[in-house]
């Protein structure tokens, strides 16, 4: 311990210190220790920053990451580059994880229950000593180990560990285990398995309710397939269509949304498939005859009563089908009502009858997010240990006290459990009901591998030295098995789980591609690879030949008590609640509803107006099996008969950030399993305002714009035509010849500015351009600048209060959506828009705003007094005020609580109170590379410099680069005739140029 | 050059000649070091530590003895001034490297042996600080074309029984510098 104090100490003295220290000037007044390594770590040389590949355990999606170390510390998760999935991109759950290994409430070391109920330090030996006798007087089949996806070695592990025990006790467990499309492929194709699904060929998405832009397999891989294909190229441009009752994010990126009647996507998929093998059968496999018959009883006319879908739409979307190279996907929601699996086969026989099962519909390499996990799994085991049929319970990775519907009730059957062994790393819902918690490494402490798909091999290693007194549950599991006899331990031969898993390596090294080279190159070979990535193998599948007897039957839960329908959505910014302690995912505004720190219930303007309610009103939300209290969101994007609550808030543990936060959904959700062994996410429900209100705790201004142009698109037909041309604002006041000298003068002073000191000579202009059309508004870049740019948090008051920091946002707008007028959202990222005549650099009285030689908005935060003239004169509102003393440990307001301050980038200046503050294009990531360029004696070559938003932006929407050079991307990008400068008429000249959203539209 | 080609003959006893030429001289060179020896620096024994400027460290570790008297390179110590932003501290194993062996009857070295045998790092005092909110790249200015010797900003270090702050490293020292060799005065060369 105490050479761990040490080391950390030595890192806060070399990293960025506390604002204290600015006060103290030039001068050694205040002594500061410098604190040397006893015997210095292998490849670090502080100052310069060390990557380590590993892989993102965040999400069953299986990213790969590149972690950027600092003396010794994780200060930043990028995405690997050769990664087949992410391809050096990651999303804001993934940035994230770094305030999962730093987070302040994790457990800093072994804890086990007391006499008095309360949890207490306890030493490793004395909780392996605890372990081993209980599982010693028990027999095998009363021992039950629930884990999360854990697909690979150490899911291996932990199924030899029980088969020595004697138990089959081993329960996977995700609360979004993808049971409905595996039973569905099961029914329709024999196989149960997931396929592949290839956004990369497909330029026609047709999407029932999948939500594949958020949380859906692997969100990055899909964004970034999906973003290429959807573009304009030279054949024409991609086309998505979103069928789901409410807009989700990604429904705001599709061009067209169509909300049928809830629960009704089989009959439209079917009927949609009746029409594609009817007029458009050519692509349709030999045997497509064993559905033939059935799809013939959904024919449009009647389809269209049920979903409440027209007829001529439905043949449209048919011919669109089948004309494209298409892909239909039943997921996300569309996946989670009681007939989902239903919807999920009909979407199958879709894709089958239009040709697309062996095209953009692979199977074979069978990803597996929810590895095999089912609701009813939970449901049979918690029903075991509430019967007492459980003796010792281990629970590793997964919270079924937060994660399953209360009525469950679970964390009452935990009761029944002699023993339950909980490795979580925060104190979670489930671990608060533990004997034992014996924390585990966060993944980035972890040796370990992970296999989300056929032929994906990722590896995972240890970026630093543990933070806190935790251990890895294969190091333990290890040595309990050495303690457990020689029957058990007999089974074991390696100590230490590292062991372990080379072990598992070494047998399967010939088969990786390793042959002939010796075990400690293709080891180190993999770890800087990130894994071993082989192409996945493919399977042609056929229909099942039971298919044709299959019958469809649409959700008939508005049979209920309610009279709306709720839909209890993944939250895209904490998924099935995993993501609720990271402080950054708490103030990340949500993609659609901009809402941050809490819970929200999205209403249709016109249902709420029946309510009496308006935004920000607290809604009761009533089931028959609970009840959940939330503010109200007024949506255009949802049904008038239905309501939506994300899931990921309310929970009751979970440390500082999420504990207490929000409405808990899962309170207002069935607990009886659905035929396909998952659990319902639509539920009757009636609502009522509890006459309450709340500010919304959005940064988000006016959901309008006013005629500005702020966020602009157009449609393909316009590009087609050439007279795709952005929205110019004109000042329509003359400009008074005086003001005309006024700028004359100060434009010749400029000029003559050009000629003296850094501003001689030639100059790079630094500049941005974002493609519209690319951007899906998943706000990875806004995590990203967080990181970044050591931004704190605020906290939910002072997003209230409008005090947030954020330097980079989403601006949101709605369009239309007012009676039956179309519903389109626009989508911005707002950042500095580093003006060539920037308004806030003139009011700067102490010149801490002012412009840089190369074209940027310098803020010199040293300079800076504080005046907030520069903000106020800032017509983008990208100009960020410290209120507080976030950086000062002693305030209320500080955001870095240990060892949080450990995620702080040593190259950014932590801001002090009164300071402003805001995008600088990552400044020091230029300088850095400046800095690179000339010790090596070379230019800088375009591309080189990556902003931190660029370099996470799933959907290459952000270009950096030099706009003095005609050649560089940017440059190229921002001549586009869909390019546009917001508010350009306020002559402010930003260097940043936005490419208009296209959107391929189609007249009925 | 004439741009006349020597023939290989001419060009052997040409080169032949200047050979002996050089050699005499360097010959010549020599014995005149030999003759009056440069005044090699010997770092005192004894020195009243009460009366030095800087800050007292925890082990009375002297510069003046590695880098005057040993003429030790800056950079077999602070080995990242090159490379990196930051230049470098010496891990305790790098000390050890040579007082593993040397030293023994030394106090200050005893200190040393002592930390590293229980395994704790010893706490520097920092002499040369910089507010959090400048970044000074080292290696910029280590391998500049002004030639910047470590000397300019430190101050004589091989010549300090302990160190001190020698120059003010305000900003306006800074770019009496940077104008001089007009190098970039833009603020956000170094505030960021």
């Amino acid at each position: 311990m105490g050479k761990e104090m040490d080391r950390r100490r030595f890192l806060k003295v070399l990293g960025v210190t506390s604002g204290g220290a600015a006060a103290v000037g030039c001068s050694t007044g205040t002594p500061e220790k410098l604190v040397p390594y006893l015997v210095p770590p292998e490849n670090q040389i502080p100052g310069v920053a060390t990557y380590y590949a590993s892989t993102c355990r965040e999400c069953p999606a299986g990213c790969g990451v590149h972690v950027r170390v600092r003396e010794g510390r994780a200060v930043k998760v990028e995405g690997n580059p050769g990664s087949p999935f992410n391809g050096g991109k990651l999303c804001a759950r993934g940035q994230a994880s770094l305030q999962g290994l730093y987070n302040p409430d994790r457990l800093r070391g072994p804890m086990a229950r007391g006499a008095d109920g309360g949890l207490a330090p306890i030493s490793w030996d004395d909780a392996y000593a605890r372990i081993v006798e209980r599982l010693g007087s028990t027999a095998g089949d009363r021992v039950a180990f629930v884990t999360g996806n854990e697909s690979g070695t150490f899911d291996r592990l932990v199924n030899a560990w029980l088969t020595a025990l004697g138990s089959q006790g081993r329960l996977v467990f995700e609360p979004f285990g993808y049971e409905a499309l595996r039973y569905a492929n099961q029914q329709v194709f024999g196989v149960d398995a997931l396929p592949s699904y290839r956004f990369a060929e497909a330029r026609y998405v047709l999407s029932f309710g999948s939500d594949f832009l958020e949380t859906w397999i692997n969100p990055v891989q899909n964004t970034r397939e999906f973003a290429e294909a959807h573009s304009v190229t030279e054949e024409g441009m991609g086309r998505y269509v979103h069928i789901e009752p409410r807009m989700s994010m990604s429904g705001i990126n599709a061009d067209e949304w169509i909300a049928p009647n809830t629960g009704t996507e089989a009959v439209l998929a079917l009927a949609i498939a009746n029409v594609v093998l009817a007029d458009h059968g050519g692509n349709a496999p030999s045997d497509v005859f064993r559905v033939r018959q059935l799809l013939e009883q959904y024919d449009p006319e009647s389809a269209a009563g049920v979903c409440g879908v027209p007829a001529e739409t439905i043949r449209r979307l048919a011919a669109e089908f089948s004309e494209n190279s298409s892909l239909a996907i039943a997921g996300g929601m569309g996946n989670q009502h009681d007939q989902a699996h239903a919807a999920a086969a009909a979407v199958g026989i879709l894709n089958y009858v239009a040709g697309n099962v062996g095209r953009t519909v692979v199977f074979g390499s069978d990803p597996d997010p929810g590895a095999g996990s089912t609701y009813r799994g939970l449901a049979d085991l918690t029903q075991r240990m509430r019967d007492g049929g459980v003796d010792v319970l281990f629970v590793h990775g997964a919270n079924p006290a937060y994660n399953a519907p209360s009525g469950l009730g679970f964390g009452e059957a935990l009761g029944q459990v002699d023993l339950t062994v909980s490795f979580a790393r925060v104190l979670d819902e489930t671990a608060a009901h533990a004997d034992l918690i014996l924390p585990d490494h966060d993944p980035l402490e972890q040796w370990n591998d992970f296999e989300p798909r056929a032929g994906t091999y990722l590896l995972q290693q240890p970026v630093m030295q543990p933070v806190f007194d935790t251990r890895q549950t294969g190091d333990v599991l290890l040595a309990l098995a050495g303690q457990l006899g020689a029957s058990v331990a007999g089974r074991f031969s390696a100590q230490t789980y590292k062991e372990y898993l080379q072990a598992a390596w070494r047998t399967r090294q010939n088969q990786l591609g390793g042959r002939g080279v010796a075990f400690d190159d293709f080891w180190a070979a993999s770890q800087q690879a990130g894994g071993v990535y082989q192409p996945e193998p493919t399977r042609a599948q056929r229909l099942d030949r039971n298919v044709g007897g299959l019958t469809f039957s649409s959700w008939s839960g508005i049979a209920g008590s309610g009279d709306l329908t709720l839909m209890a959505y993944p939250s895209s910014v904490f998924y099935d609640g995993r993501g609720a302690s990271r402080p950054w995912l708490q103030e990340l505004p949500d993609p659609v509803s901009k809402i941050t720190w809490g819970s929200w219930v999205e209403i249709h303007p016109e249902t709420a107006a029946e309510h009496g309610i308006v935004d920000g009103d607290f809604v009761e939300v009533t089931s028959a099996h609970g009840t959940a209290v939330a503010p109200a969101f007024l949506y255009p994007g949802i049904r008038r008969d239905v309501i939506a609550m994300p899931l990921g808030q309310g929970h009751s543990e979970l440390g500082r950030y999420a504990q207490d936060r929000g409405a808990n959904v899962y309170n207002l959700l069935s607990s009886e399993p659905t035929e396909f062994g998952g659990l319902s996410h639509y539920q009757a429900v009636s609502i009522r305002a509890t006459g309450e209100h709340e500010v919304l705790a959005s940064p988000a201004g006016r959901s309008r714009q006013m005629g500005r142009g702020i966020a602009q698109s157009t449609t393909y037909e316009h590009v087609e035509a050439g007279d795709a041309h952005p929205f110019h604002v004109e000042h329509a006041a003359e400009v008074p010849e005086a003001i005309e000298q006024v700028l004359d003068e100060w434009q010749a002073a400029q000029d003559r500015e050009r000629a003296i000191g850094n501003y001689a000579g030639d100059h790079p202009r630094w500049g941005l351009a974002i493609d519209l059309s690319r951007c899906t508004g998943c706000s990875a870049c806004v995590t990203a600048c967080y990181s970044e740019n050591n931004i704190p948090v605020v906290g939910k008051l002072g997003v209230q209060r409008g005090r947030e920091m954020s330097w980079l946002r989403i601006e949101r707008y709605f369009e239309g959506g007012e009676g039956d007028e179309p519903l389109t959202v626009e989508i911005l990222p707002m950042m500095c828009q580093q003006c060539g005549h920037a308004p806030c650099e003139p009011v700067c009285p102490v010149f801490a705003a002012y412009h840089t030689s190369d074209g940027l908005n310098g803020q010199i935060y040293n300079r800076c007094v504080g005046t907030r003239y520069c903000s106020n004169n800032c017509p983008y509102k990208v100009r960020y005020f410290n209120w507080w003393d976030h950086s000062d440990e002693n305030s209320a307001a500080h955001s870095f609580p240990e060892p949080l301050h450990l995620q702080l980038n040593p190259d950014v200046t932590v801001r002090d109170k009164g300071v402003m503050e805001k995008c600088t294009f990552c400044v020091q990531r230029i300088r850095g590379k400046q800095n690179q360029a000339v010790l090596e004696d070379r230019e800088i070559a375009d591309g080189e410099i990556m902003t931190a938003c660029q370099q996470g932006c799933p959907a290459d929407a952000i270009t950096f680069g030099d706009l003095n050079d005609p050649n560089s991307a940017v440059s190229r990008l921002s001549q586009s005739d869909l390019g546009y400068r917001v508010l350009d008429g306020l002559n402010t000249d930003p260097g940043v140029t936005y490419l208009m959203r296209v959107r391929h539209t189609v007249e009925e | 050059m004439t741009g006349k080609v020597l023939p290989v003959a001419k060009g052997i006893v040409a080169l032949a000649l200047v050979g002996v030429v050089l050699y005499a001289t360097f010959h010549a060179v020599q014995a005149q070091q030999t003759q009056t020896p440069p005044e090699r620096f010997i770092a005192p024994v004894d020195v009243d530590t009460a009366g030095l400027p800087g800050p007292v460290q925890p082990i009375f570790y002297r510069h003046d003895v590695h880098a005057g008297q040993y003429e030790m390179d800056c950079l077999y110590c602070h080995y990242a001034a090159e490379v990196s932003s930051s230049p470098g501290l010496p891990s305790l194993d790098a000390c050890m490297g040579c007082h593993l062996l040397v030293g023994g009857g030394n106090p200050e070295v005893a200190k040393l042996r002592e930390a590293v045998n229980e395994g704790r790092p010893v706490e520097w005092v920092e002499v040369h600080k910089l507010p959090p909110f400048v970044h000074f790249p080292h290696m910029r200015h280590v391998l500049s074309d002004a030639e910047i010797e470590c000397q300019d900003c430190h101050g004589e270090i091989e010549r300090m029984p302990q160190v001190y702050q020698f120059a003010s490293l305000k900003m306006g020292w800074c770019l009496e510098c940077h104008e001089t060799e007009e190098a970039t005065t833009d603020c956000t060369a170094c505030h960021y």
